[in-house]
């Protein structure tokens, strides 16, 4: 029973009250509670309905707030929702809280969320990620397809606070999924009245706990501490500036000076010397995220299952993590990695093997396939010295364990989104952050017939197994039919995973609430103080 | 020189033109498309998307489309910014690089002429050298490389000034980019205006004045300074438009948020409308410019009249 998903009763959650910043006892707080963070790029949109980018999330995370929610751990907890319930396997009823409230004084009610959740999906809006989350609603896929009106979609008012949801299989991390403000509320009337300039500030209405005070373009974005907020006297930050820096220089050196207090990312190669700089300040937590080249499967040069995998097998995956990246991010060998629910990280046998044996198998393989040393590939990667950097080790590793010749083929990153697209390659630079935690926001990216599949490989099996996975409610056997179908699949060599991205970033010390646990690296600013310093 | 002014306004209508139209097929031939993503878009969304920006219609019908917009100010909703349309985006970068490059341009030229004329006068003297090894050191010294020892100096180490971002106009922040771009800017200005004052000082005209006895001070600046005015008037048209829109490396250096950057961004993301309307500004800002650089020609030099 308890590897069941609970139906009815069993699976009630009750929120166990606020989530925001828990300040240990003994700190004292500053008197000053501000914090500014550079957010890596100028946020595309501030609508949640077609925010895409990670910097546009960081800021709708505080401006607008789900049924659930991720705290600094990256745990679920509860939002605008207290609490909620699997009625049966594919129908989720979720209980408002009375006291959530826009920023306005209007009370944010389960018809927002109906109208927010039928915004996005409507193929008018142009939500990018309609059909990414959208399968998982009852008609969600039709619905962003176009071939079905709103209204049949899965989400209904009972009443006044409570919202009913319905699935289009069992999907047991729904309220994992509901975290996302792309599925959140919006405030209708406001949307009505302004049109796409409801996003600005003056006219924008939100329900997080945090208000839009200012957005300049290209330059900042100002949030203040929302006063209607349900939670508003546990929110401890006043205001929060959001800097859309894209040179990680740049950031490194406003960090320096004390501009910033929170960098995105550190510049390739300066791991080491950052930390040894700031040791109080540097952070670097593994996130679930892959680096990994595909391979054109149906491409002649690599149709032959043998040859994709003695190019893998070659790839010193410790010494690329240890000393070409060199920033904290850890070898991989599956498709999905450590810190996904779902589904177990597999391994290669030939993963344990010492790299001498692991050549001389390759080379076999090779022999067998008929490729002959010199044979030439191309490996396509967008322009940048990261890439460029982990590309030429891959070059070496192939030229001087296996004597073939790869060319570097560098491009924008829209020309090889193109070419990946399209399959117009050979093996491809690629990378998946996770938008949900759940192994199947991975094994989209090798499934048949799914759009992330850029290796155009199929296993009709394993398929099989996946599908019927994803409409099991027993827990157990869906882990297990997934990690019997990732193993089909990584057998046939459709990719080569790499590395696991970590995020390595300044952050001062005195930034309290930061937990390096938070593997989808969400933030809500509620959870975080300042540090008296 | 009114209806000249005119006229080579009007002139400039056909090159406004014929960029605009090479650059609309450019962007459009450019590999990767703005809707291109990790995560490919349902057909119902793209065909939205597609719509909402007019790429549903044929090419030609999309051009004058474009073109009828322009006429009337509007440059366009901007592909990757969705909230802003592309006047919004040319509106809030322009301030930006015109107060940085347009104060950084004027001090060049202030600056640049005092040492051009220095140098002149003392050739080959210890100033002369001085000024010249100045000049040289800003014409070989990337921005990249100079433009982070100034943050290293100024910010980091001294920490009289912040390392860059941008606050309105504050002026603090806009110390070291406008120095930067006035340190390069003066090497051009000073080298060309020193050249250019040596060869007037040794025409037949200076000689006759100063065997007319006259001081050094009045030939210099009655009668030499203008004609070798001339040729740092004709580098300024080019050095100005640079400084405001070509400053890419100091927009990034400084996380300015002017046009460079903007421009730059707009390609990648094949934001189609934001690039094409930054082309419009520019070639409009080059063609004014070219046109006070002319004007200024013939307030320097009699013997051009239009």
């Amino acid at each position: 029973m308890n590897k069941k998903i609970p139906l009815l009763a069993a699976a009630l959650l009750l929120a166990l009250g606020a989530s925001a910043a828990v300040i240990p006892p003994g700190v004292q707080l500053h008197a000053s509670q501000t914090l500014i963070r550079n957010n890596g790029s100028e946020p595309e949109t501030l609508d949640p309905a077609n925010a895409e980018s990670v910097g546009a999330n960081n800021i709708t995370r505080d401006l607008f707030e789900g049924l659930t929610a991720n705290d600094s751990a990256g745990n679920i907890v509860p939002g605008v929702a207290e609490s909620w319930k699997q009625m049966n396997p594919t129908t989720w009823v979720f209980k408002l809280r009375q006291n959530a409230k826009w920023s306005n004084g209007d009370p944010v009610t389960a018809n927002d969320f109906v109208f927010g959740i039928r915004r996005f999906l409507d193929p008018k809006t142009a939500s990018t990620y309609a059909t990414t989350f959208g399968v998982f609603l009852q008609n969600g896929l039709l619905v962003a397809q176009g071939k079905k009106p709103t209204t049949e979609l899965g989400v209904k008012a009972i009443d006044k606070f409570t919202l009913e949801l319905k699935t289009a299989g069992p999907v047991p991390f729904l309220p994992a999924l509901m975290s996302n403000n792309n599925l959140g509320a919006v405030h209708e009337p406001s949307v009505k009245k302004f049109g796409k300039d409801w996003v600005k500030p003056g006219n924008m209405v939100s329900n997080g706990a945090y208000m839009l005070k200012e957005w300049s373009v290209n330059s900042k974005v100002i949030i203040e501490k929302n006063p209607q907020y349900w939670d508003a006297k546990n929110v401890t930050l006043e205001r929060v500036t959001y800097l859309p820096i894209e040179d990680e220089n740049a950031e490194t050196k406003l960090f320096e000076t004390g501009q910033i207090e929170w960098t995105n990312q550190l510049p390739p190669g300066t791991f080491e010397k950052f930390k040894a700089q700031y040791p109080k300040d540097i952070k670097n937590q593994p996130i679930i995220g892959l680096r990994y080249y595909s391979y054109q499967t149906q491409s002649p040069q690599f149709k032959d299952v043998r040859i994709r995998k003695a190019m893998s097998m070659v790839i010193d995956r410790d010494i690329l993590a240890q000393k070409v990246t060199a920033d904290g991010q850890s070898p991989a060998y599956d498709v999905v990695v450590k810190g996904t629910i779902g589904e177990d990280v597999g391994q290669y046998d030939w993963a344990a093997w010492p790299m001498a044996k692991r050549v001389e198998e390759a080379k076999k393989l090779l022999a067998e396939a008929g490729v002959k040393p010199g044979t030439k590939y191309t490996l396509s990667y967008n322009t940048s010295e990261y890439h460029k950097k982990m590309a030429i080790f891959a070059q070496s590793e192939w030229k001087t364990k296996l004597g073939l010749n790869v060319e570097m083929e560098a491009m924008e990153f829209k020309v090889l989104l193109k070419k990946r697209h399209d399959g117009t390659f050979q093996i491809a630079r690629n990378g998946w952050l996770a938008d949900y935690n759940d192994a199947t926001t991975f094994l989209a990216l090798v499934r048949c017939d799914s759009d992330q599949n850029n290796n155009f490989n199929c296993n009709r099996e394993a398929e099989k197994l996946i599908t019927e996975g994803s409409n099991t409610t027993d827990l157990a056997k869906r882990k297990d039919l997934f990690n019997k179908a990732a193993k089909m699949i990584m057998d046939e060599y459709p990719i080569i995973p790499l590395l696991q991205y970590s995020l390595p970033r300044l952050v001062k010390s005195y930034v309290g609430g930061y937990s390096q646990d938070n593997v989808q690296d969400r933030y809500r600013s509620k959870d975080l103080y300042i540090i008296k310093h | 020189m009114w209806s000249y002014t005119l006229r080579r306004l009007l002139a400039t209508l056909p090159t406004l033109l014929a960029v605009i139209t090479a650059c609309y097929l450019l962007v459009h031939a450019a590999p990767g498309g703005p809707f291109d993503s990790e995560r490919k878009v349902s057909e119902a969304v793209l065909a939205n998307l597609q719509a909402k920006y007019h790429l549903d219609k044929p090419p030609v019908e999309q051009y004058f489309y474009y073109l009828g917009n322009l006429l009337h100010g509007d440059l366009g909703a901007s592909f990757r910014y969705a909230d802003w349309s592309v006047n919004d985006l040319v509106a809030a970068a322009l301030p930006v690089s015109l107060s940085i490059g347009g104060t950084a341009i004027v001090l060049s030229f202030v600056i640049g002429v005092v040492l051009g004329i220095a140098a002149a006068l003392r050739q080959n003297s210890a100033a002369d050298y001085t000024v010249m090894f100045c000049s040289n050191s800003g014409s070989v010294l990337p921005s990249f490389v100079l433009g982070p020892l100034l943050v290293l100096v100024f910010a980091i180490l001294l920490k009289w000034l912040p390392a860059g971002g941008w606050d309105g106009f504050n002026w603090k922040f806009m110390i070291l980019p406008i120095a930067l771009l006035t340190f390069i800017n003066v090497a051009t200005i000073a080298r060309v205006m020193r050249g250019s004052l040596i060869e007037v000082l040794h025409s037949n005209f200076i000689r006759t004045a100063k065997a007319k006895g006259l001081p050094t001070r009045v030939v210099v600046f009655r009668h030499a300074l203008k004609p070798a005015l001339l040729p740092v008037v004709s580098v300024m048209g080019p050095l100005t438009i640079s400084s405001i829109t070509s400053a890419l490396v100091t927009e990034t250096i400084f996380s300015l948020p002017g046009i460079g950057k903007l421009i730059v961004n707009g390609a990648g993301n094949r934001d189609y409308t934001l690039v094409l309307g930054l082309v419009v500004l520019i070639t409009v800002l080059a063609v004014l410019l070219n046109l006070l650089v002319d004007l200024a020609y013939a307030a320097l030099d009699p013997k051009i009249r239009y």
